[in-house]
């Protein structure tokens, strides 16, 4: 199978302070398409900074990181964000939605920035990702005025919207409680499932990682292992 | 359609974002909304003042534009500099020269010559007046009238030795020996043995008086006088301001003076009418006397005016206005003085029923004014060349300017005729300037000094060479008056519009048709007058005014540093707060931008977020600075006081606003607005989609 992401001796250094971290001291993998990846350690041994450059919000000081076949050190900031805008979706751990926006306006967002899709298309797409996610009732309310899981669930839907190849997750679960956390992977594998969408999330919690079909560990900037569970 | 659904979530971001945080907006909006009034209603009130005041400054005495002497030592200050007369112009030498240049260029109505100056004019004193009074009682044997003199006499007496008496306890010298036996006649006039011989022996009595008394009382009050020659006739007709008040207009070719009746009623009319004039205005204001120092101590003077006011009654009068006092006072005593000692005793209470009383009863039978219409009146001028000259002029009538019938500033100018004016001035005519130089030539005198000049040239024994002078020219500086009996007759002899035109001037007001081409029609006649090899200048009427004019300049600049400071704040607090806005949003911006917003989208938000803000507090402000001026504009602002006036051009002020306004200020406040949120702007565009990463801290 053909690798959606792939990671080349990647090394990430940044100042801190007086002193230089050096998160990621020399990584290396793949991704496949349609995989549903998970990445663990510790806190502070790279799994978010492997993220960004997996994202495109950062690049590497050294090594290569190519998305869909494209090297993201390569490309101007412009390109950059182009590229997220087409090929990625994000989840955060602290769900950031835009506050002004309500639910339906929340998801639609990407696709405004996007362009190329008429109204009826748009607000389509948003229905029935908000019905796949089970928020089609509360597509008129504010961020503000849902729960921490409803509102994890807007972010899953707007990270989905325009159809990306690769739906990046920093720790989606951290901020919430172990059921609603179950709930969320449910769907994040219901739709890895329907529509073959790469899903590379990292995560702490044992639970959730039991969920992964691969789980990639680190430890001080370095992959410690990298297993494969089960065959679907 | 996709562009649109864009601009369209572009500006819903924007609005919901002021919404969201609206304190934000509230504050920044009404300081947008407050810098849009001001810009709007100040330039809209200063552009009514200015044109309020061009009209003033323009149809009264300056004309559009004025030339004078390119040799001036002084700027033109037709309303009066920071000094007191004495001002060098320069001179135009013909004023025909510069009138049919002037008749060539394009945009000119009309041209009038003038001559700004300033005279003295003295009141005789009151005592003059009381023993001349008293003189005609004792020689038409009224010995009726002399009993009602004595007593007001008495009183003028008692003040001038009070007068006296401070004198002499601060002057020391010669002139301590002189008020010293001053005092003594004056005590001695007030002792009854006088008035006793004086029954006896009236004429040796009214010697006393008119040799010892009333040299004490000094020449009468001298009075300044700013005064405009000018043909008066042109002045009348292009000059719409003017108008007459009481009398006619000057004659063709005869020589008089109007006077201004603002300076009238605020110099010349007597000091009872003046104090009782300014309490009453106090009143009008709602100012009361009682706890006012100032209204306290007119109220005082006026107490001691009794005597002044019943020298100035003829007897038949007093005996006429006795009854009628007595039962408005409902006063017991029969003595005249006594009664208007009381008449004159005011307070908050009667003010308003004395005031009227005096002028519908007393001022009809007084002298109000130092002149009667067809008085002549003598006054007298510094000419140039440093002597005084006299002229007599019958006082046609008094004027004022319209709509400024208040203004001190425009009531300064009294008009005079053309010729008296170049008489005042010791104009020269070629010829006469001839003859000096051949008289100095056989006097054998080199230079002559400006202090001995008159005896030197014209005084001594020798009166030859003046009647030489008087033969020669039109303008003889001997002509009318003589220099060593003042006699109060005047020049009767006629002249002509040519005589007029084909003298000096020492500025020419110029009239234009169209008034927004005064710019373009100075320099069009500056560059004619300069062809003819004339050492003229021309300068506009706010040059031309003086202070006055730049008045408006000064207040334009207080308004513009005004509104500079507003904007600077506004930029401050605007720049600020999107600041703080900004850097609140920072996980939002980066949540947009690891999304994939584009840079560009960032700075478009942040433009629209404050161009909304600033539309809605621009319309918002536009309509309550447009309000404000258009209720002015019903209301009308009332001048308070008189320099108001004259900047208002009358009693009231109708300001009025135009679309410019309104766009200016817009303008700036769009302007200011952008320019507070391009820093802001940048920091937004900087922050980076990592920033979307980072926990909620």
């Amino acid at each position: 199978m053909s690798m959606i992401v792939s990671v080349e001796d990647v090394h990430k250094e940044y100042p801190l302070g007086k002193v230089t971290v050096h998160a990621l001291r020399g990584v290396s993998l793949g991704i496949e398409a349609g995989d549903f990846v998970t990445i663990a350690g510790p806190s502070g041994s790279g799994k978010t900074t492997l993220l960004n450059q997996i994202g495109c919000v950062d690049v590497p000081t050294s090594g290569r990181v190519l998305i869909d076949g494209r090297c993201t050190s390569e490309l101007k900031e412009r390109q950059l964000t182009a590229l997220r805008l087409e090929k990625l979706g994000f989840i955060f751990q602290t769900f950031n939605l835009v506050a002004v926006l309500d639910v339906a306006q929340n998801v639609e967002l990407p696709l405004l920035l996007q362009g190329g899709l008429s109204k009826t298309d748009r607000e389509e797409r948003v229905a029935t990702l908000l019905e796949s996610v089970g928020l089609t009732e509360q597509r008129k309310q504010r961020p503000n005025e849902l729960s921490g899981g409803q509102r994890q669930r807007v972010a899953i839907a707007r990270a989905l919207v325009t159809r990306p190849a690769i739906v990046l997750a920093d720790e989606p679960t951290a901020n919430l409680d172990s059921e609603t956390g179950d709930r969320i992977i449910d769907i994040m594998k219901a739709l890895n499932r329907d529509h073959g969408t790469t899903f590379i999330f990292s995560t702490h919690d044992e639970r959730v990682m039991a969920h992964a079909r691969r789980i990639i560990k680190m430890v001080d900037g370095r992959l410690s292992s990298d297993e494969r569970i089960g065959a679907e | 359609m996709e562009a649109l659904a864009r601009i369209s979530l572009v500006f819903r971001l924007a609005i919901r974002s002021l919404w969201a945080h609206r304190i934000k907006s509230a504050i920044v909006g009404s300081l947008m909304v407050f810098g849009t009034v001001l810009v709007v209603s100040g330039s809209a009130m200063l552009d009514s003042i200015e044109s309020a005041m061009s009209r003033s400054i323009i149809h009264s005495l300056a004309g559009h534009l004025q030339v004078y002497s390119s040799n001036a030592r002084d700027e033109l200050a037709i309303y009066g500099g920071t000094t007191m007369g004495g001002l060098d112009y320069g001179e135009i030498p013909s004023f025909k020269t510069v009138k049919d240049i002037a008749e060539r260029v394009d945009n000119i109505k009309a041209v009038v010559p003038m001559g700004i100056n300033v005279a003295s004019m003295s009141r005789g004193s009151e005592l003059d007046l009381a023993f001349g009074r008293l003189r005609e009682a004792h020689r038409k044997r009224r010995v009726k009238d002399q009993t009602q003199l004595i007593p007001a006499i008495k009183r003028l007496l008692v003040i001038l030795r009070d007068d006296l008496k401070n004198q002499v306890s601060v002057t020391s010298g010669p002139r301590h020996a002189e008020v010293t036996s001053q005092l003594a006649h004056v005590k001695t006039a007030l002792t009854e043995t006088f008035w006793a011989t004086f029954t006896e022996a009236p004429l040796k009595g009214l010697e006393f008086l008119d040799t010892k008394v009333a040299p004490a009382g000094g020449d009468g009050r001298l009075m300044y006088l700013r005064y405009v020659g000018t043909d008066l006739a042109a002045f009348a007709k292009h000059f719409d301001r003017f108008q007459l008040v009481k009398g006619e207009a000057v004659p063709r070719g005869k020589r008089g003076i109007l006077i201004n009746q603002n300076f009238a009623d605020k110099r010349l009319k007597i000091l009872a009418a003046r104090l009782l004039d300014s309490l009453e205005k106090a009143r009008k204001e709602d100012v009361l006397i009682a706890g006012n120092a100032e209204l306290e101590s007119k109220a005082r003077r006026l107490k001691t005016q009794s005597g002044a006011i019943s020298i100035l009654l003829s007897p038949e009068n007093v005996r006429a206005i006795t009854p009628l006092l007595k039962s408005k006072l409902g006063s017991k005593s029969d003595d005249f003085d006594s009664i208007l000692g009381d008449f004159l005793t005011i307070d908050d209470g009667n003010l308003a029923e004395r005031y009227q009383t005096f002028y519908s009863l007393m001022a009809p039978r007084l002298d109000l004014y130092p002149f009667k219409i067809g008085d002549v009146v003598t006054i007298r001028a510094w000419t140039k060349s440093g002597y005084s000259r006299a002229a007599n002029v019958t006082v046609y009538g008094t004027f004022s300017f319209r709509g400024l019938e208040r203004s001190d500033l425009s009531g300064a100018a009294n008009l005079v005729d053309m010729m008296t004016f170049r008489e005042l001035y010791g104009q020269m005519s070629s010829a006469q300037r001839q003859e000096l130089s051949a008289i100095r030539k056989n006097a054998k005198v080199k230079s002559v000094s400006r202090a001995s000049a008159e005896d030197a040239l014209f005084g001594g024994a020798d009166t030859s060479a003046t009647e030489a002078m008087d033969v020669s020219g039109r303008f003889s500086e001997f002509d009318g008056v003589d220099l060593k009996k003042k006699r109060r007759s005047q020049d009767e002899r006629p002249y002509t519009q040519s005589d007029i035109e084909q003298g000096m001037a020492l500025s020419i007001a110029v009239l234009l048709k169209d008034e927004s081409q005064i710019e373009s029609t100075r320099l069009a006649l500056q560059d004619a007058l300069t062809k003819a090899n004339l050492k003229l200048k021309v300068v506009d009427w706010k040059t031309a005014s003086g202070l006055i004019g730049q008045f408006v300049q000064l207040v334009r600049a207080v308004l513009y540093f005004a509104i500079f400071t507003i904007f600077a704040v506004a930029l401050v607090i605007i720049n600020n707060s999107m600041l703080m806005a900004t850097l609140e949003r920072v996980r939002e911006i980066g949540t947009m931008r690891a999304i994939g917003a584009q840079r560009g989208l960032i700075l478009s938000l942040m433009v629209t977020e404050t161009f909304v803000l600033c539309s809605v507090a621009g319309a918002l402000g536009t309509a309550l600075g447009t309000g404000l001026i258009s209720w002015l504009n019903t209301r009308g602002i009332p001048a308070t006081t008189d320099v108001m006036v004259f900047l208002f051009s009358g009693p009231r002020l109708f300001p009025d606003y135009t679309s410019q306004h309104v766009w200016i200020a817009n303008t700036i406040i769009v302007i200011v607005s952008l320019l507070a949120t391009l820093w802001p702007a940048r920091v937004a565009t900087r922050v980076q989609p990592i920033e979307a990463m980072r926990s909620a801290d």
